[in-house]
């Protein structure tokens, strides 16, 4: 049997068939943006859009996938249980982070799940992961504690948890030190350990000021490769660059932009993080992009209801950047744009992926419209889709991302399919241009929702796709029923059962003849 | 950490060509915040040459300059300290440190800059510091032909000057420090 079980239904997966997934037809998903704010009627909405997709199963069927072979409306009723406890399970999550009123049974279980897993002495990581991977609650404050967990900033035995903290924050105000004096302070340090102080300069009231030799040539203007001085302006380039960035990381936000004392502190943070990053790692130093990718990070960190923890953000954020930076090292790095470990090749793991779920659209967008997926897909994956969606979306987008075992990348590439597949309608409909525009500013979503379908290709990935394993069957099948005619043409043997011999059977068209 | 270049007595083109090569190798634009000329540079090319090293230029008027715009003494803070510049052809006896200490009075600085003689010297007394630069271009003055080029540069941080000083001597380039702190409580109270 070359089918497995679930591929003999050869129908279209009920949930990428119901028109949830458009997002211009059905107000309610676009209508969520608008209106997550005021009222949640959205939730309704979309619970209601399911149960009338149940109802009238096989239009949309027919309607948005002509290809699709007439398939057994009753097949796909079966389907249905499963994801419409799943569905309605997001949505009031959702509504959840847009009101952040009235959480949900689901929301505070969930909670209550996390709370009761962060209050164990050896947390399990692998139960952490998978609660958070369907989202933290905003309300329970647990968010950072969460984050550095799965980032490894923190052992999971919390009785190491001060140990480790204060190892690691002296380490960074030990890099603080070393790394962010200016050449002034430096020699003067290296002055008063060689020599004594010029005490003489007080009593002297007239007369030639001495002069001293310098230690090692070490001067200002000096081009000297292991100057201090000639590093610090070779330096100062980068510092400008990272405090012109800063200066434009999220300027609507109170929390990093303005003229309040707080604003100050917390670019001046973000400034130094990223310029402690850049001297420790000469290969990549510092690139555009690393600070939307620190914000989020330091946001959450900063805000956690802990004041000793608050007070220590910077150094967290340091450690959890880095880590969190380390499987993404390569996609900054110019050099390897081209290596299997550079930004095109994951570009075109994501395309592969496209391909493998989605083929009409993979096709439309790459060959029809030639739309390449570098023109979108590069911010989309470098900033781990901190410049798709609004601040508190992304929030929750990475609690998804980082609590992946395997890694973020997975899941980012999953996501970023998953943002293709749900405005699949628009990008069949548009070309070059319109699709192009509509990528580069992706529409408001459901982000719960979103998730969610991503969370459905994890699950699709090892077995059913879409457009392609059906023509696959069709011609195995068609192949399957040609064989078996063949067979029993072949097999009705006109020597076998009927036993008259072939010149018997002549015989009767000869005797008339006689 | 201010740095501050002092310089002055070119006399480019009349009696130095150009600045040494390996002064010019080392003075790239975008290291130094001020720049101080004591005067006689003589011409507009110079002027703009020293404009792109540092947009923040102050000169004074040397007798041999050929802008007759150039004030005759200037004084300007940076950080904690005062500083006055003027070319030193009008303290008479020239170079003589209790003229000079004169002048500073008058001026009311911590660092007086002047030029004039081509040679450099760094002078203490209770008023402050007078420092001479000497000759960037190594020309000759009234006074004498040897005379080795030479410039100053001062890295001001908070109450400490951090004085470079920046000699050609047999075609190779020497650098010495001189450290000193202004007190506190230098602020003269009588006036």
């Amino acid at each position: 049997m070359f089918h497995s079980p679930q591929m003999v239904k050869k129908r279209v997966p009920e949930w990428l068939n119901s028109s949830l997934w458009s997002s211009s037809p059905s107000p309610s998903i676009d209508d969520d943006r608008v209106q997550r704010y005021t009222s949640n009627p959205t939730a309704a909405g979309l619970t209601t859009e399911i149960s009338s997709s149940s109802a009238s199963d096989s239009e949309p069927a027919s309607t948005v996938h002509p290809p699709i072979p007439v398939a057994p409306p009753k097949s796909t009723r079966e389907d249905k249980p499963p994801p419409e406890p799943q569905s309605t399970d997001s949505f009031p999550d959702h509504e959840d982070k847009s009101n952040n009123t009235t959480p949900s049974p689901e929301d505070i279980s969930r909670q209550s799940q996390l709370l009761a897993e962060l209050s164990r002495k050896v947390i399990n990581l692998r139960e952490l992961r998978r609660i958070s991977s369907q989202g933290i609650p905003d309300g329970a404050g647990i968010r950072s504690t969460v984050w550095k967990l799965l980032l490894g900033y923190l052992p999971p035995d919390r009785g190491l948890w001060s140990s480790e903290l204060a190892k690691k924050r002296s380490q960074y105000k030990h890099f603080k030190d070393e790394l962010l004096m200016n050449p002034s302070e430096i020699t003067r340090k290296m002055d008063n350990g060689t020599t004594s102080d010029h005490d003489e300069l007080k009593c002297q009231s007239k007369g030639l000021l001495s002069r001293s030799e310098i230690p090692h040539g070490e001067h200002p203007l000096s081009l000297g490769k292991s100057s201090v001085w000639n590093q610090f302006f070779q330096d100062t380039e980068i510092i400008e660059q990272i405090d012109r960035d800063v200066k434009r990381t999220h300027p609507d936000m109170h929390f990093f932009s303005g003229d309040s004392q707080d604003a100050k502190s917390n670019q001046d943070a973000l400034k130094d993080i990223l310029v402690i990053f850049a001297k420790l790692n000469p290969g990549i130093r510092y690139v555009q992009g690393m600070n939307e990718i620190l914000a989020p990070l330091f946001y959450v960190l900063k805000n956690d209801p802990n004041e000793e923890d608050a007070a220590f953000a910077e150094a967290d954020t340091f450690f959890c950047f880095v880590e969190l930076l380390s499987g993404f090292r390569d996609h900054f790095c110019q050099q390897l744009d081209n290596s299997v470990v550079g930004i095109r090749s994951t570009i075109t793991r994501l395309s592969q992926l496209l391909k493998e779920h989605d083929e009409e659209l993979w096709r439309h967008l790459e060959i029809t419209t030639k739309v390449n997926p570098q023109f979108y897909a590069f911010r989309w994956i470098t900033l781990l889709l901190t410049q798709e969606f609004n601040f508190a979306d992304s929030l929750h987008i990475w609690d998804t991302l980082l609590s992946d075992p395997e890694g973020p990348q997975e899941t980012l590439l999953r996501v970023c399919c998953a943002m293709l597949i749900l405005i699949r309608r628009r990008l069949l409909a548009g070309d070059f241009t319109s699709n192009l525009k509509l990528l580069q500013s992706y529409p408001p979503t459901n982000i719960s929702h979103l998730l969610y379908v991503a969370n459905k290709l994890r699950a699709m990935r090892p077995t059913g796709y879409r457009g392609s394993f059906m023509y696959e069957d069709l011609t195995n099948l068609i192949i399957l029923i040609a064989l078996k005619l063949c067979l029993v043409l072949i097999a009705r043997d006109p020597f076998e059962n009927n036993s008259i011999p072939p010149c018997e059977q002549l015989k009767p068209t000869l005797t008339p003849l006689e | 950490m201010v740095l501050v270049l002092a310089l002055g007595d070119l006399h480019i083109p009349h009696r130095a060509p150009d600045l040494p090569a390996k002064f010019k190798s080392m003075l790239v634009p975008g290291k130094i915040q001020h720049i101080i000329c004591t005067g006689n540079l003589c011409i507009k090319e110079v002027h703009d040459y020293l404009k792109t090293l540092c947009p923040d230029l102050h000169i004074t008027r040397g007798e041999y300059d050929e802008e007759t715009k150039y004030p005759e003494t200037k004084t300007l803070t940076i950080g904690q300290f005062k500083l006055g510049l003027c070319h030193g052809h009008q303290v008479i006896p020239w170079g003589d440190l209790d003229s000079l200490a004169m002048l500073q009075r008058q001026l009311d600085v911590d660092i007086l800059v002047t030029g004039h003689t081509h040679q450099f010297t760094a002078y203490k007394h209770e008023g402050g510091v007078v420092i001479n630069p000497g000759s960037a271009s190594g020309a000759y003055s009234s006074i004498t032909y040897d005379v080795n080029p030479s410039f100053v540069l001062m890295d001001i941080d908070g109450l400490r000057v951090v004085v470079y000083v920046y000699e050609l001597i047999d075609g190779e380039v020497k650098v010495d420090k001189i450290d000193f702190k202004k007190t506190a409580a230098a602020t003269h109270s009588a006036h």
